[in-house]
């Protein structure tokens, strides 16, 4: 990818974008990421992470409906855009490469 | 919701008021539902007590500051709208972008120049690496209730001081006392009195920097000197000075001295003027043993203390130490003063610091800020005036969308750019009239151009002044109704006139008090010059009595007279243009022993009155052929006559030390000192006191041609004082000398002034020509109905008047006032009268009325046919 970097913690966020589809919200992200990766992570931390992403073009976002949880508020839905798919995608790859540079011990 | 307890729903409100509302419900969706969740899991209390920190980690500038600063306003193509909106408008009106450029120009470079000049002030020796440990010593009197306080001390304080006192780190005597100094090197012979004798620990008190030698031992031996580089070179040439030998000739005997130090020359910034140090031992020799008179007070005294002792238990040990040392001097107090206040706090008025140089400071940086103020005010008067041109864009714009905020970036956008037009132009002219202006000043003042900070301190100054032009002018213009303006209506010309003339009051008021303080200087600088000296200046020169000339004095009396050059000789303790010693132990009979009068000491010989042409009123004048007791005698001016309280002063006896003088003589006053104060009382001693003869007056014939006097008299020198270079001065130019200060002051106060009026002038111009543009039809028309020239001339020009007419009115008593706060510092000095304030007022109406005549009477004369015809 060209200028446009993602640090750790804003690539797991855009990682469970990915993986949430329809559910992905504030809450959400924050719990699915204590039952998949183990980390309890502040939900303001995520709140802000997502806006940076919007800002950047990964994510974008729309009110989903109101239900009768959490005081009838409505959630804020991120779906994830091409371009951070392709982020993602450009992230993995090199990774990957990286990865096979290392000797491997058999 | 009902189930959060009050801190949480506390802790939700402030976030909701923080937060931008777009997000602030899916993120209060979020908390809820941790909340909910958490209360499962942990129960109630916990779930709250979470809710509460989690809402609180949302106030974080990534949640409160989103879409707070949109940078979309400020957006680059609209800022580069907004100059060229801002150049199109300036070069259209050519006239009007050059008065305010002009007008600012003038400010801003008068401003640079000013502050140059105060900042170079303030760093004045603040160089040296210890100055918050330096101090100087001060005398306090008190005297019948008043406290005199200054800042020559005897020789011996500063050694007894280092004994005494612990906290003390080093102390040193410094006097430079002017006497001249022949110094030889081989065949170079300089005659110099630029010098000063002190302890060999001045050198680690101050920080001045030696290129050669130690600070510790360079004025250690008696027999040593150190020199500045630029006297090294002009005694030396290329060669190496350091370690080399002079010669210097002092009271008729020479002396070799070791040069055991070269200094850097001294940097501007000081109040130390030397350019050779000589060490305090040689003088102390030369007098046989350092003088310990605690009652001569004639060296300034320097103290360092030790890093962390208190300045103010160490002010109370040495209070007393005059007292404690001489009866005589139970009176006095002694103090130190920081080395920082020398410069600029060194003014004591009954014993407290009360300014000195500052108040000259602080009158720069008002004339510095009222230059820039009166050139603003310009640039306001003829953008507000000018408002009704740019109301139709105003209108169009808003009319198309345009946010008042952008209305008014766009203003501001113009004036800035006037502002950095002209402050681009002062750069430049301050730099190129910086050396006129430090020679004036006696300053050698720097622009620092290839400093990045001075540009970064020019640019904020250029946003501030250009804001400060702007910002009323854009509220002004950028509040007009669309609605109105688009339908037709007119802004009168004359709306906001009040603030505008209430602006131009400012301008002229300012203008006036210069013009009345210029007057009064000139005045003043008159006044003094035409002051009766009581002596005749002409023809009067005067030459030091150095190395062979004291032996050969009579000798050389005789041939100067024979060979008919001078008319009369007469040697002198000191120049008669300055006093070279003065006492207050005076005796005379019928003295009142309370009273402590202060008596100008002056030593002649014989014909004082014919070499100066003094006017004896009573008595006769010294004549030691006649009357060889005249070596006794004393001749009183009319204030020692009066001061003593004489009826018949003649053949009263006079004590000064131990010695009985006569009264031979009555002389009428005339000015030692100052040609500003009035003359003290003064005593003409006779010749008894032989060592006091340091100068020789000698009277030219004027029948003869003074440079073939002057060819003759060095003929003269070269036989009876070969050792020496010829030298000699001429007594009205000394006199003239006197003037020099006040002659600067003047100078620059013409400078300002005129720089005041041609701005406040340049302003009047543009008002001037917008008024008349705008009322050419009402001209039109009068002269239709009727109006002669004459009639619409004084209309116009009353009119505009005016406001001129309402600053003289109110500013001049604060001239009036202010120049009398200064004049009240010379006894001798001219009265200020009504015509001071008519002649100022005479001369900014003439200005104003010639600025807008020339276009009133043009658009008067105007044939309304041509005026009126497209309507």
């Amino acid at each position: 990818m060209g200028k446009e970097y993602l640090g750790e913690f804003e690539e797991l966020v855009l990682t469970m974008v990915g993986i949430l589809q329809e559910e992905a919200y504030g809450n959400a992200i924050v719990n699915e990421i204590k039952v998949r990766v183990g980390r309890s992570c502040n939900l303001s931390a995520v709140h802000v992470t997502l806006y940076r992403l919007e800002d950047k073009g990964m994510v974008k976002s729309n009110m989903g409906g109101a239900t009768n949880a959490r005081g009838g508020r409505r959630k804020r839905i991120f779906t994830i855009t091409n371009s951070g798919l392709a982020m993602l995608r450009a992230m993995k790859e090199q990774q990957m490469q990286l990865w096979k540079l290392i000797p491997q011990l058999k | 919701m009902k189930k959060s307890s009050s801190s949480p729903s506390f802790a939700l409100r402030i976030l909701a008021s923080l937060c931008p509302p777009s997000l602030y419900e899916s993120i209060e969706g979020d908390l809820l539902e941790q909340y909910e969740e958490d209360e499962k899991e942990f129960g109630e209390k916990k779930a709250s007590r979470r809710l509460f920190w989690n809402t609180l980690k949302f106030i974080r500038p990534g949640i409160v500051l989103r879409n707070k600063f949109s940078f979309n306003l400020f957006d680059h193509f609209m800022l580069l709208n907004y100059f060229k909106v801002a150049s199109r408008v300036m070069a259209r009106n050519k006239a009007f972008t050059l008065i305010n450029v002009f007008g600012l120009t003038l400010g801003i470079t008068g401003a640079i120049l000013l502050f140059l000049w105060i900042g170079q002030e303030f760093t004045y020796d603040q160089f040296h690496a210890d100055k918050d440990r330096i101090y100087k010593a001060w005398n306090r009197a008190t005297d019948k209730g008043n406290i005199n306080c200054w800042d020559v001390t005897p020789r011996v304080l500063a050694p007894t001081l280092q004994e005494q006192l612990s906290s003390i780190e080093s102390a040193a005597s410094y006097a430079g006392w002017g006497d001249q100094l022949l110094f030889t090197v081989g065949e170079n012979r300089f005659l110099k009195s630029t010098g000063a004798y002190t302890d060999s620990t001045f050198l680690r008190i101050f920080n001045f920097s030696l290129l050669k030698g130690d600070a510790r031992t360079a004025l250690r031996e008696p027999a040593s000197i150190v020199l500045t580089e630029h006297f090294a070179k002009e005694l030396f040439g290329d060669k190496d000075p350091f370690g080399e030998t002079l010669n210097i000739g002092a009271s008729g005997n020479t002396f070799p001295l070791k040069i055991t130090g070269i200094l850097k020359d001294l940097p501007s910034n000081t109040d130390f003027k030397f350019e050779y140090l000589i060490p305090f031992h040689f003088v102390d020799e030369l007098q046989g043993g350092m003088e310990r008179n605690w009652g001569n007070n004639s060296v300034a005294s320097y103290i360092k203390l030790k890093a962390g002792s208190d300045f103010e238990s160490v002010n109370q040990q040495i209070k007393d130490i005059a007292k404690k040392n001489r009866e005589k001097s139970k009176n006095i107090d002694v103090f130190l003063y920081p080395l920082t206040k020398m410069r600029l706090y060194s003014k004591f008025e009954n014993g407290i610091p009360s300014g000195g140089r500052i108040e000259i400071i602080r009158m720069l940086a008002i004339l510095g800020i009222c230059l820039i103020v009166i050139a603003c005010i310009n640039f306001i008067n003829l953008s507000t005036a000018r408002a009704q041109r740019r109301a139709k864009e105003v209108a169009v714009r808003k009319v198309s969308g345009a946010f008042r905020f952008s209305l008014v970036a766009q203003f501001l956008c113009e004036s800035i750019l006037t502002a950095a037009a002209a402050g681009i132009v002062s750069v430049g002219i301050a730099y190129l009239v910086l050396p006129l202006f430090s020679s004036l000043v006696q300053q050698p003042l720097k622009l620092d151009i290839a400093n990045p900070f001075v540009w970064g301190i020019g640019l904020t100054f250029t946003i501030l002044i250009g804001v400060l032009a702007g910002v009323y002018p854009a509220l002004y213009i950028s509040s007009f109704k669309p609605v109105k303006i688009l339908k037709g209506m007119k802004l009168s010309a004359s709306s906001r006139s009040i603030t505008r003339n209430f602006l131009v009051v400012v301008q002229f008021g300012f203008a006036v008090m210069l013009v009345i303080s210029a007057i009064v200087i000139q005045r003043q600088i008159n006044f003094v010059q035409n002051r009766d000296t009581g002596y005749s200046k002409d023809h009067l020169i005067y030459q030091y009595l150095t190395g062979d000339l004291p032996k050969n004095y009579t000798a050389y009396k005789n041939e100067l007279i024979q060979s008919g050059i001078a008319e009369s000789v007469t040697k002198t303790s000191s120049p008669i243009t300055e006093r070279w010693s003065n006492t207050s132990s005076i005796g005379w009979n019928g003295k009142d022993p309370q009273v402590n009068i202060l008596f100008e000491r002056f030593y002649m010989d014989e014909h004082i009155s014919s070499t100066a042409k003094l006017n004896i009123i009573e008595g006769r004048d010294m004549d030691l052929s006649q009357f060889p007791s005249d070596s006794t005698a004393v001749i009183i001016n009319e204030t020692s006559a009066k001061a003593m309280g004489f009826k018949q002063p003649l053949g009263e006896i006079i004590t000064d030390n131990g010695q009985d003088w006569h009264v031979v003589g009555v002389v009428k006053d005339f000015v030692l000192t100052s040609p500003f104060q009035k003359v003290e009382p003064l005593l003409l001693f006779g010749c008894k006191g032989d060592w006091a003869f340091n100068v020789i007056h000698i009277r030219f014939n004027t029948s003869h041609n003074t440079q073939q006097s002057i060819a003759k008299l060095s003929e003269l020198a070269k036989k009876y004082n070969p050792e020496y270079p010829f030298e000699y001065h001429f007594v009205d130019v000394e006199y003239e000398n006197k003037f020099a200060n006040l002659k600067t002051t003047q100078l620059i106060t013409n400078i300002f002034s005129a720089i005041a009026i041609l701005i406040a002038g340049l302003g009047l111009l543009g008002l001037s020509t917008y008024m008349i543009e705008v009322r050419e039809k009402e001209i039109g028309i009068r002269k239709v109905m009727g109006g002669s020239v004459a009639n619409i001339t004084r209309l116009l020009t009353v009119n505009s008047l005016k406001p001129i007419f309402i600053a003289i009115v109110l500013f001049s008593p604060l001239g009036w006032m202010a120049m009398k706060w200064w004049l009240n510092s010379y006894a001798y000095r001219v009265d200020l009268n009504f015509f001071t304030i008519a002649y100022a007022g005479l001369a900014i109406i003439s200005i104003s009325v010639a600025i807008i005549s020339v276009q009133v009477i043009r658009a008067a004369k105007a044939n309304p046919v041509d005026t009126l015809r497209n309507e």
